[in-house]
């Protein structure tokens, strides 16, 4: 039995030096024992700490494991490692993980295993679970998934958040094609040609679309992809992303109408600035020409003469204050009421308050309001539209004709239009263009020609967010169309 | 007195009937020029000089003004560039406008045939510049 002896001394030296403990206990008489090693991984010499229960469960295990260290001495079935947290003699709790295994001797139920301490892996394993977590939340927060396309099979696999994206309940598999059918249908031929493009001709793409979730709701997306090739330079799979951008794009589109509808405004200001310097410049460098001239002559004729000039200029420089006056209403009108106009009615009263000039031109004058009998619209507006229109139809009526003036609406899809159309003289569009919506400008050599009317029309429209368009024929009449709502 | 070696024989294309009488007074009361001629738009302009009626009888001067219906000032001098070779005379334009644009400024100095650009209203000295310029005559002189 010497051998016995000697190897038994033997095994217990290793098992102390290597790095693990051996315990046990006794359920019945409470008595634990453990080994030096048991002492060692905890960081204390092999008699520093008493061995006892009281002290382990008391002491060493973390009051938080103490229900899976119960648990796991009760469980009748064969029980899996267990891992629980140690404090250790410098450096705080450290993660164990022991074995347990039961066997029954005569004083009773006696429960034993090894232990090892599994810190270091613990650690790891909690960091990774928590970075886990962080990039799910990420992605979550970012509304953003991945995807691929398999450029042989065309199979399309999608990740969780992508699914989310496209309100779809249960994770189940999504076609090429049926993935591409929540697109709103003008970009489905965009994102199938991007598609195409990517794995045919390996080009990457990165688009913003309009897409329809499976709960109906219309979003702004991303789609980005990019070719994966082999090593022959062949498109193997296509990986990208999608993402749910919908907040910022809104904002973005917003931002741009408003930025759009400010140059705009810009623009019309500047060009008024530039108008108002010089139309009041022309009448009163016109002023200032008479009164030199006057300083100039001593004739009482003359004199008279410049007078009558000096009378002259004044009149205009009040009309074209009064013009100027009348832009600057459009603008203050802006914010008047809108109320239901009732065309037939408004175009009736037009006509009757400017009778006398209808009829010393003979002019015959026909409207159908039928497809669009009402608007909500800014009644001055309305009225000074009509007019605007209907008086300068007559005023540039044709010399060989009696005038023929056709007013009427029409509705197309969510846009109300307003038409005037007349057998006039026309206007040479290609070489005057839309200078005729511009402030005094005269085409004509006509006396009456103010060069106002079309000016204000156009204001008036556009102010209300709508659109005007001429087309023209010298010696064959005009046709405005306009694009109220 | 300067004694005058010819008729200056001045033409002003402008649709202000105003302005047109201020000038023509100007030039009468000066004695710059008795012989003007007045078109309302470049078109009229155009006409008259094309017309073989007034070959003998070109303008040697030419005030035109910019904003005009039916033809403008920068229409006329396109129209004029194409004609000018069949003239036989050389006529000095200048372009004379209210407005301060820096853009018409520019344009009209990058027209070759116009020899400046001057704002309304036009001051007499620099009428009788011009007229003396035109009679050969150095600006010191007078």
């Amino acid at each position: 039995m010497a051998f016995s002896e000697d190897s038994g001394l033997h095994l217990a030296q290793i098992v102390d030096n290597i790095n693990s403990g051996i315990w046990e206990y006794n359920i019945n008489t409470r008595v634990i024992k453990w080994s030096v090693g048991f002492c060692i991984i905890l960081g204390y010499e092999a008699d520093e700490i008493e061995c006892s229960y009281h002290l382990f469960f008391e002491q060493l295990l973390y009051h938080e494991d103490k229900l899976v260290f119960l648990n796991a001495l009760n469980d009748q079935a064969p029980a899996k490692p267990i891992q629980i947290r140690l404090l250790t003699k410098s450096s705080g709790y450290h993660w164990f993980e022991s074995t347990i295994k039961k066997h029954d001797d005569e004083t009773g139920q006696v429960i034993y295993g090894s232990i090892i301490n599994i810190n270091q892996y613990k650690q790891a394993e909690l960091q990774c679970t928590h970075n886990d977590l962080l990039h799910a939340q990420t992605i979550s927060i970012a509304k953003l998934g991945s995807w691929e396309v398999d450029a042989v099979t065309l199979d399309l696999t999608m990740s969780k958040q992508i699914y989310d994206i496209y309100e779809l309940q249960n994770e189940i598999p999504l076609t090429l094609e049926e993935a591409i059918s929540f697109f709103e249908p003008p970009y489905r031929d965009q994102i199938q040609n991007a598609v195409n493009n990517a794995l045919e001709f390996c080009q990457p793409y990165d688009l913003e679309l309009l897409f329809r979730t499976a709960k109906n709701n219309v979003i702004w997306v991303r789609a980005k992809g990019v070719p994966i090739l082999n090593d022959y330079g062949k498109c193997i799979t296509v990986r990208g992303i999608f993402q749910d951008i919908d907040n910022n794009k809104r904002k973005g589109l917003s931002l741009e109408s408003s930025l759009n509808l400010l140059t705009d405004q810009n623009r019309r200001l500047q060009n008024f600035a530039y108008i108002v310097s010089h139309n009041l410049r022309s009448h009163t460098g016109n002023l200032q020409f008479m009164v030199n001239l006057y300083n100039e002559t001593e004739l009482i004729a003359d004199r008279d003469e410049i007078f009558a000039h000096i009378k002259s200029i004044s009149a205009s420089l009040n009309a074209t204050i009064e013009n100027l006056n009348e832009i600057v209403k459009i603008q203050t009108e802006i914010t008047n009421e809108r109320s239901i106009i009732d065309f037939e009615t408004l175009f009736v009263n037009i006509q009757s308050a400017i009778k006398s000039n209808i009829e010393a031109r003979n002019a015959y004058i026909e409207y159908d309001f039928s497809q669009c009998p009402q608007i909500n619209y800014i009644p001055a507006y309305m009225e000074s539209i009509l007019q605007n229109l209907l008086t300068n139809a007559l005023k540039y009526s044709h010399p060989d004709r009696e005038p023929v003036i056709k007013c009427y609406t029409l509705k197309e899809r969510n846009h109300i239009y307003l038409i005037f159309e007349d057998n006039g003289i026309g206007i040479d569009l290609e070489r005057y263009g839309n200078k005729i919506f511009g402030m005094y400008k005269t085409f004509h050599q006509n006396p009456d020609a103010k060069g106002i009317g079309l000016f204000i029309t156009r204001n008036q429209v556009e102010a209300l967010g709508g659109t005007i368009k001429v087309e023209s024929a010298v010696n064959i009449g005009t046709k405005f169309t306009i694009r109220l709502t | 007195m300067i004694v005058e070696k010819y008729v200056v024989n001045t033409c002003i294309i402008d649709n202000n009937p105003v302005y047109v009488y201020g000038f023509k007074k100007i030039i009468n009361l000066k004695g710059l020029s008795n012989h003007i001629t007045h078109f309302s738009n470049g078109n009229e302009a155009i006409m008259h000089l094309k017309n073989p009626v007034n070959a003998n009888n070109l303008p040697d001067v030419i005030f035109l003004d910019i904003s005009m219906p039916v033809m403008d000032g920068w229409e006329f001098m396109k129209e004029y560039a194409e004609i000018k070779s069949q003239l036989g005379k050389k006529i000095s334009i200048y372009m004379i406008s209210s407005s301060i644009d820096a853009s018409d400024i520019d344009r009209a100095k990058k027209i070759p045939d116009v020899i400046d650009y001057i704002f309304k209203p036009v001051d007499v000295n620099k009428l009788k510049e011009i007229f003396n310029s035109l009679r050969g005559i150095s600006p010191a002189v007078s």
